[in-house]
């Protein structure tokens, strides 16, 4: 299986120049709906989903591996490679900012802009440093997740990830969007709340634009600044969108953002 | 309103949307796309505890606790951006006195006729007791998983041990093989050397019965080796293997047998009755070698005053052999087991080592298709040993 099947990658628009887009946490490559297709003039876009989400192969999911950030990294990577990119501009929404980051590490030479929209390298305050929630919140998060995922059942995982010849059967469904196996979500949830990529900021040598959104609380305006501080070069923009998606809440101005930078 | 719709209480007595939104047994809120409340019925204010005045203006996920607000940020809004609508969620509100409020919603995005998003109309039920059942039931499937995986846990512990124990049993009897094997070329040289210290050279009687004790000595022990070899053999491969042939030149061996039992108790009768009249198929050296145990055995156990007999015939389709002997009887309690390998009963503690003979013997015995069987009394010991002329092949069986 190839990397591209694996992360259930789409591939769209035309130009010299590549566009991968990575979703957060909660959702899949659905989020970018409004965003991705205004760069497909001047932009081959590349959606993927992480193997947790969305249309990605779920068997392919290694607890080990995907036990922190780098597994998903080292995905991203791997899709690069197998997608010959150079220079590429990387978007990453939420999580995915700290997973591009990751990627830029391993792989220096695959992006040259990286956007980070709503990042976070720490959810848990530490000391002097605000993350915006305590270690119980993150506690009460993964329990409650539990609760939500009610609708999932095995007998209709199926159905919605093994029909691609019956659309009609997914749409069928209620909240049948970023579904996934609870347990994976739960497991994405934990990786994502506890990780740490606070070191992983100086080290950032690819061209940075984070876009923070007015009232997010998922991702304060003290991280958005935090992570502005310590990658030498970035640049910051206060968005007027308020909440954690600006994608989807607020997608020209996100489109407008990101071209100006591009 | 006309009059006619109201009785003299003022109450409607007819449905009034405005009375329904207000007083239906929901909460009702419309937030704005900024996520603001724009407005809130009278139910959902009261169960809130705040007034609607207050309520105007408030983030919706203000009213949550902090779970409810990282869900409602990466799924809820989202998924009502998306698909316009979200059913069936469960969220905790957080009420004006600081109690948690559990309830189940439905969202609906309203849009204009361009599809642009003017607001949201979120529906609220009040579900404490459900959500209760539900965390219950969570808890009890999370509980239930959990004790399959640690069945699956022991359950993979206890195949490891047992595989464990095959392969240490394995490896012990691959040890005795070789050991066995090891013991033989050394042993070999004691006997070659006795032998030529009896031929050919001229000794005095004790050095000569010195040289003969050796000598029996070594063919004792070179007889153990076989069983303990033949033992570990046969356990390595599921059973001993047989090399047969046809017509076996069984009464040479039988009194080769007898022969060398003999000079080994120069002391003891040996009586050999051998009446052969049709040819038998076996492994003719598997033959010698229960022989040999079963002469030993009597020569061992036997009284020693009393002649040891051993028998041959073929008769009615059969091979037999015996051996018998006269002295104490063997006590039921042992002969139950007699031909259990040391392993499996108690060390008979004999003279002739191990214990391993009988065993070995009824092998060779089961593996001609045949059997070994004893019967012991105050007058005579016999091991009795029948198989077929042709024997069976078990496998076809």
């Amino acid at each position: 299986m190839t990397a591209c099947t694996r992360n259930n990658v789409h591939i769209a628009g035309a130009g010299e120049r590549a566009m991968m887009f990575a979703h957060g946490f909660g959702c899949d490559q659905n989020m970018w709906r409004y965003v991705a297709p205004a760069f497909e003039d001047s932009f081959r876009t590349i959606l993927l989903d992480h193997v947790c989400a969305g249309g990605s192969d779920l068997s392919a999911y290694d607890p080990s591996k995907y036990g922190d950030l780098s597994g998903y990294a080292d995905d991203v990577v791997e899709i690069g490679r197998e997608l010959d990119l150079r220079n590429a501009t990387f978007i990453g929404h939420s999580v995915s900012a700290m997973i591009g980051i990751l990627a830029s590490h391993k792989a220096p030479d695959l992006f040259e802009n990286l956007v980070l929209v709503g990042p976070s390298p720490r959810y848990i305050n530490d000391g002097d440093y605000t993350g915006g929630f305590t270690a119980e919140q993150i506690g009460e998060l993964l329990d409650f997740l539990s609760e939500n995922y009610m609708g999932w059942s095995a007998a209709m995982a199926p159905m919605i990830m093994g029909n691609p010849e019956q659309p009609e059967l997914a749409e069928e469904l209620t909240n049948s969007f970023c579904r996934t196996d609870p347990e994976i979500a739960k497991a994405f949830a934990r990786v994502t709340f506890m990780s740490d990529n606070r070191a992983d900021l100086a080290g950032v040598k690819t061209r940075t634009l984070i876009l923070q959104c007015s009232e997010d609380i998922i991702a304060p305006f003290e991280v958005g600044d935090y992570v502005h501080r310590h990658i030498a070069g970035s640049k910051l923009v206060i968005m007027n969108a308020t909440g954690h998606c600006p994608n989807l809440s607020a997608p020209a101005e996100t489109v407008a953002a990101i071209r100006a930078f591009v | 309103m006309p009059r006619s719709d109201q009785d003299t209480s003022g109450a409607p007595t007819t449905e009034d949307l405005e009375d329904l939104y207000e007083n239906a047994p929901c909460g009702y809120l419309s937030i704005k796309p900024d996520g603001r409340i724009v407005k809130v019925n009278a139910t959902f204010s009261a169960w809130i505890g705040w007034a609607p005045e207050q309520l105007i203006g408030k983030r919706f996920l203000d009213l949550l606790n902090t779970a409810g607000r990282i869900f409602y940020e990466t799924h809820f809004a989202p998924l009502l951006r998306m698909q316009g609508f979200f059913h069936e969620v469960a969220l905790d509100f957080q009420t004006q006195q600081g109690k948690s409020l559990p309830a189940l919603i439905n969202a609906a995005e309203r849009r204009d006729s361009e599809g642009r998003h003017l607001f949201t109309r979120i529906t609220v039920f009040n579900a404490t007791d459900r959500r209760r059942y539900e965390r219950e039931l969570l808890a009890a499937r999370t509980a239930a998983e959990a004790a399959k995986r640690e069945a699956q846990e022991l359950r993979a512990v206890a195949e490891a041990s047992l595989l464990d124990e095959r392969a240490t049993a394995a490896l012990r009897e691959q040890f005795i093989a070789v050991l066995g094997h090891d013991l033989r070329n050394p042993l070999s040289a004691i006997s070659g050397g006795a032998e030529l210290l009896l031929l050919r050279t001229p000794l005095d009687d004790r050095t000569r019965s010195i040289a003969t004790l050796i000598q029996r000595s070594a063919a004792r022990m070179a007889g153990l080796i076989d069983n303990v070899m033949d033992f570990a053999r046969g356990r390595l491969r599921g059973g001993m293997q047989l090399e047969n042939m046809s017509d076996a030149p069984i009464e040479a061996m039988l009194r080769q047998v007898v022969d060398e039992l003999q000079t080994s108790a120069p002391d003891r009768v040996i009586r050999a009755d051998i009446a052969l009249s049709a040819s038998v198929t076996c492994d003719v050296r598997r033959i010698g070698q229960l022989a040999s145990n079963l002469l030993g055995n009597a020569i061992t156990h036997g009284a020693p005053d009393k002649p040891i007999r051993l028998g041959a015939t073929t008769r009615n389709g059969r091979f037999e052999l015996f051996v018998a002997n006269a002295g104490d009887p063997i006590p039921p309690a042992v002969l139950a087991r007699i031909f259990e390998p040391f392993e499996r009963g108690i060390l008979r503690g004999s003279l002739q080592g191990l214990g391993l003979g009988l065993y070995i013997s009824s092998e060779i015995a089961k593996a001609h298709g045949g059997n070994l069987s004893v019967s012991s009394d105050a007058v005579e010991t016999r091991f009795t040993f029948r198989m077929p002329l042709e024997p069976l092949d078990l496998q076809q069986e």
